[in-house]
């Protein structure tokens, strides 16, 4: 009986296009699957497709029009070699927090804590956030204003009672409430943060509660991958969920989700690990 | 509904406009506003003029009755032609919360799929983008979609992540200039929209238009998509639903939202589904049967310009009597002009949010 990281690195590698990864079986590749697929496979071919796709400014994403998608940087910088290119990446995420969104009561939140955007010049949501939150601390742990400042973030926009949704917790004074992937995303970002210590706590308590009705492929290789960076005993029961669910989920799961899960349940998790 | 009844009745709404381009133009514009309306931010040969559409207003209680038959009716009666073409069908499924509607209900998607098959369609893709939610599957399981997939077997894509290719923007509201889209999107014959009928907080309504954003992949555009609400909202919805042009349209009015949608308002049951070939006109109709006032919805005054009808007296209804089934939707105060009877009709609401 293969072992669920076995199950989810073949999955993985059959919808491989060439040295990296699309999102789908078969798709041309993309930055943010190549990025985790190089972290979980620990994949020399996928981290030389990334440095051939690498912007002249250190970013990694797909341009179209006047939109630079530029959020899979992070993750990519988590995925290189230590070198020229992964400095050039860091440099890139330091270099573009997010836009400035004053506040007002469609959505209050302190504007001077703007975070990481999914596209560059547009507002900070919580996932990104999260993603340069989670490199900076293990790459470039002295970048501690970058690091609160994005710690702040996720302050700011934590949900009524802990945990977090895609970013925008109080909307015309309704409280939105938190998901089990932008909550695991955050963990996974925090852990062994001392900072954040009571926004990991709440974090985790939601996780706890959230996962098991929220049983998708990503949502739960996301939240074992933040167990297990946490240390906590909750990761066998959501290995067993996950394991259950790679199995039976239609559609597929996708090459991101495949790679969590990966990730998650292999050695490639300890490319997440930030050192205390 | 024969000509005097619908005059009838778009003059009871109090929509009938003193003159003949006050739709397409607005009443109390600005001077900046009226100079931007004079512009023609679209390639004319991509749109041709547009014609006096029917949109189809059928009576449907609940969603446990006949609606494959009643979808079927609506089609042959709007002489929507699908026999032998591939169809693409998008429902909004944004978010999944026990309590309200937000999705379009997946018994109406599934009764759409026999309908389709019935009258022939060569092939039907059922597809979207969760706005709000990455994890796609989670929200097919939760709010009932993967079920009725199964059981109508048919076959779902997560346009999230969806292979895609660049589109040139043939309309320029924003300043984007192209898309990433998904492949499924592009190449399919007929793009169904679905919406789900709901106020929206900023948008004022969210109807076939404005669920196209469904198509744009997450994974380029973020979740939520707001690079498109960055661009501008209202600007970025004409842009989009240009771009995918749907030719189709079945708006989800049975249980409906009001107040704070498309998240967090209230059910109101309608009892109405919506069927057109023109997007503009018939969430021009759908506005309507909300007790609003389409002409104050800024994204359908742009696209009432180029993309569709907007108005309402070249619009022919037909099928239930609008004016017997309108429901008076609660909306934010932001939006409390779009009301029948109120007398501004500039508005939009705040930009740039989620």
């Amino acid at each position: 009986m293969p072992s669920l990281f076995e199950r989810a690195a073949t999955a993985l590698i059959q919808g491989r296009s060439g040295d990296g990864f699309g999102p789908t079986p078969g798709a041309d590749p993309e930055p943010e699957p190549t990025a985790l697929a190089a972290i979980a496979l620990d994949d020399d071919d996928a981290r030389r497709w990334l440095l051939g796709a690498q912007r002249a400014d250190g970013s990694f994403g797909l341009d179209v029009g006047e939109v630079r998608d530029h959020a899979a940087t992070a993750l990519c910088a988590l995925a290189l070699p230590p070198g020229e290119a992964r400095e050039r990446a860091l440099d890139h995420v330091l270099a573009t927090p997010a836009e400035r969104v004053a506040s007002d009561d469609s959505a209050p939140r302190d504007a001077d804590l703007v975070g990481w955007g999914w596209t560059l010049g547009t507002a900070g949501w919580v996932e990104p956030t999260a993603r340069a939150v989670h490199t900076l601390r293990r790459l470039r742990p002295s970048e501690m204003d970058a690091i609160g400042a994005g710690i702040g973030y996720l302050d700011d926009r934590e949900c009524l009672g802990g945990g977090w949704n895609h970013g925008n917790p109080l909307v015309y004074d309704v409280p939105i409430p938190p998901y089990g992937q932008t909550t695991a995303v955050a963990l996974a970002a925090l852990h062994g943060a001392g900072s954040a210590v009571g926004l990991i706590h709440r974090g985790v308590g939601v996780l706890r509660r959230l996962w098991p009705e929220e049983r998708g492929p990503l949502t739960l290789a996301v939240s074992l991958a933040a167990f297990r960076l946490l240390g906590l005993p909750d990761a066998a029961q959501v290995e067993v969920a996950l394991d259950e669910e790679l199995g039976r989920t239609e559609p597929a799961p996708d090459a991101v989700a495949l790679a969590w899960a990966a990730i998650a349940s292999g050695p490639g998790l300890s490319a997440l690990v930030v050192p205390s | 509904m024969n000509d005097m009844d619908r005059r009838t009745f778009l003059k009871r709404a109090g929509v009938v406009a003193a003159g003949a381009a006050a739709a397409g133009l607005g009443i109390g514009v600005s001077a900046p506003g009226l100079l931007r309306r004079l512009r023609r931010p679209w390639d004319e040969d991509a749109f041709p003029p547009p014609g006096r559409p029917r949109v189809l207003v059928a009576r449907a209680a609940s969603y446990d009755r006949d609606l494959d038959r009643t979808v079927e009716t609506a089609l042959r009666d709007l002489g929507a032609t699908v026999a032998g073409r591939s169809i693409l069908l998008k429902p909004n499924l944004v978010e999944y919360d026990p309590d309200t509607v937000i999705n379009t209900d997946p018994r109406l998607v599934a009764a759409t799929v026999l309908a389709l098959r019935r009258l022939g369609a060569a092939s039907i893709l059922v597809a979207e983008g969760p706005g709000h939610r990455r994890d796609t599957a989670y929200v097919l399981a939760a709010s009932g979609f993967t079920e009725a997939l199964r059981e109508s077997e048919a076959r779902f894509i997560d346009l999230n992540v969806a292979p895609v290719r660049r589109v040139a923007l043939r309309s320029r509201f924003t300043d984007l200039r192209e898309l990433w889209l998904p492949e499924a999107v592009i190449d399919a014959d007929i793009v169904i929209s679905m919406p789900k009928m709901k106020t929206h907080h900023w948008a004022g309504v969210t109807l076939s238009l404005k669920n196209c954003f469904g198509c744009v992949p997450g994974r380029i555009y973020g979740w939520p998509k707001n690079t498109l609400h960055w661009a501008g909202l209202p600007e970025a919805v004409v842009d989009v639903a240009a771009a995918v042009r749907p030719s189709i349209q079945i708006v989800d009015g049975i249980e409906a939202m009001e107040g704070d949608g498309p998240i967090n308002g209230t059910p109101v049951h309608a009892g109405i589904l919506v069927f057109g070939t023109d997007p503009v006109a018939t969430d021009a109709t759908s506005a309507l049967l909300m007790g609003l006032d389409p002409r104050g919805i800024a994204y359908l005054r742009d696209a009432g310009r180029f993309l569709g009808q907007a108005d309402l007296e070249r619009i022919e209804q037909v099928g239930e009597d609008p004016e017997r089934w309108m429901t008076p939707f609660e909306v934010m105060p932001a939006f409390e002009h779009l009301r029948l009877g109120a007398t501004s009709t500039d508005g939009g609401g705040p930009d740039g949010l989620a």
